[in-house]
């Protein structure tokens, strides 16, 4: 069976756990690391080893941000709406963007080449409105350059 | 087994001990506007619906228990006041009309809006921009319409009693049940269907399932 999602790293994991359910959010840590997000079939080999069924696990996975139940695109593009980049134009430099990678907030690209997100607030508000892109930052973006990004960066 | 006796909207009320305040006034007719209460199941308070004001304290009558002169209010202006803006949140988010629902009729949630007397231009000034979420039709017995779910959590209680088929996934206002893959668990007994207090498990087929 060829390790397409990495059961033998999730098994590495799953030794230093004891089977408790009361350990599941740990574990979907843990294993989020493997693929940067969590394949349907790692949520059921988790479900099997704390004897709970798969549903129950995606309920949790589905309820905290941090856990990611569809892949990511290599470039993971975050406009801040946060109050300082939302008054300095936020709202449509995401419009824009969206346009231009043909994406709603939340979606990866089908080549898996971008995600778009927004975030409420980087922590860099006197550089509003930010768009980062993996992690670097591009303050006091502009709906013209903010279109510029993408040819550049998929180099 | 021991009684108590308490007034409901000044009315003298005999109860078992243990009963709760919500369930000792709809075995005396007396309406508490309740949309996840089942008596089935454990009271879960989700819907924060059934409110009453009881020795002065406003509390939830589904998780209350009767006390020997208890002195219990299920109208008056603070209760309003409260109860209102639940109920105004959830109608807002009911992206449904009850034009064609299958769960007109002896839907809970028509039955409380008739009770509140839900002012539409009210509602209308917290309502998200409409939004015609796709129907689950997973399910080989039955279809779920997010549409017109109140994230009650009947569905889900009763099933994890069965089955554990359903479950509740997402969070805030993207919070919907489903299956996830657990079809194949599903027994197909139909309980879910038939407690949900609106029309957002149907029967495949529309055969009706209220009764
Ligand atoms: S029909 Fe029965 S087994 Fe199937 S989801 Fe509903 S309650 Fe669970
Ligand atoms: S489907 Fe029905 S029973 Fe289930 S949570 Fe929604 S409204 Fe409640
Ligand atoms: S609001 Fe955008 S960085 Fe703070
Ligand atoms: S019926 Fe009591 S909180 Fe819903």
């Amino acid at each position: 069976m060829s390790d397409e999602f990495g059961e033998a790293a999730l098994k590495n994991i799953l030794v230093f756990y004891e089977g408790k359910r009361s350990e599941l959010i740990p574990i979907l840590q843990e294993a989020q690391g493997i693929n940067g997000w969590l394949p349907r079939e790692v949520m059921q080999l988790i479900a099997d080893f704390l004897h709970i069924n798969e549903g129950e696990v995606h309920s949790v996975a589905s309820f905290y941000n941090q856990f990611r139940l569809m892949p990511l695109g290599r470039k993971m593009v975050t406009v801040c709406r946060g109050t300082a980049c939302h008054i300095r134009g936020a709202p449509q430099i995401l419009v824009d963007i969206g346009q231009s990678l043909r994406l709603k907030e939340g979606e990866t690209s089908p080549d898996l080449e971008y995600t778009l997100e927004s975030v409420a607030c980087i922590g860099c508000c006197a550089l509003a409105p930010v768009v980062k892109v993996n992690h670097k930052i591009h303050g006091e973006m502009t709906r013209e350059r903010a279109v510029t990004l993408f040819p550049k960066l998929s180099e | 087994m021991s009684k108590v006796t308490l007034t409901i909207d000044g009315l003298d009320v005999e109860a078992e001990k243990e009963t709760t305040i919500l369930r000792a006034a709809l075995d005396n007719d007396i309406y508490i506007p309740h949309l996840c209460y089942h008596p089935e199941l454990s009271p879960s308070g989700i819907c924060r619906l059934c409110m009453v004001n009881a020795d002065g304290e406003v509390v939830m009558s589904c998780q209350t228990p009767v006390d020997q002169g208890m002195v219990v209010k299920t109208k008056d202006p603070e209760i309003d006041r409260l109860r209102r803006t639940s109920i105004e949140i959830l109608v807002a988010n009911h992206h449904a009309s009850c034009r064609g629902c299958p769960g007109s009729g002896p839907c809970a949630l028509q039955k409380i809006m008739a009770y509140i007397r839900i002012d539409r231009k009210r509602v209308r000034r917290l309502r998200l921009p409409e939004e015609d979420l796709p129907k689950d039709q997973s399910n080989p017995y039955f279809d779920y319409d997010p549409n017109h779910c109140v994230l009650c959590n009947i569905c889900v209680q009763t099933c994890e009693k069965i089955q554990g088929a359903l479950h509740v996934i997402g969070r805030g206002i993207r919070t919907q049940i489903a299956f996830y893959g657990n079809n194949a668990d599903c027994q197909s007994c139909m309980e879910c269907v038939a407690r949900c207090p609106v029309g957002a498990l149907t029967a495949k087929e529309s055969r009706s399932t209220h009764g």
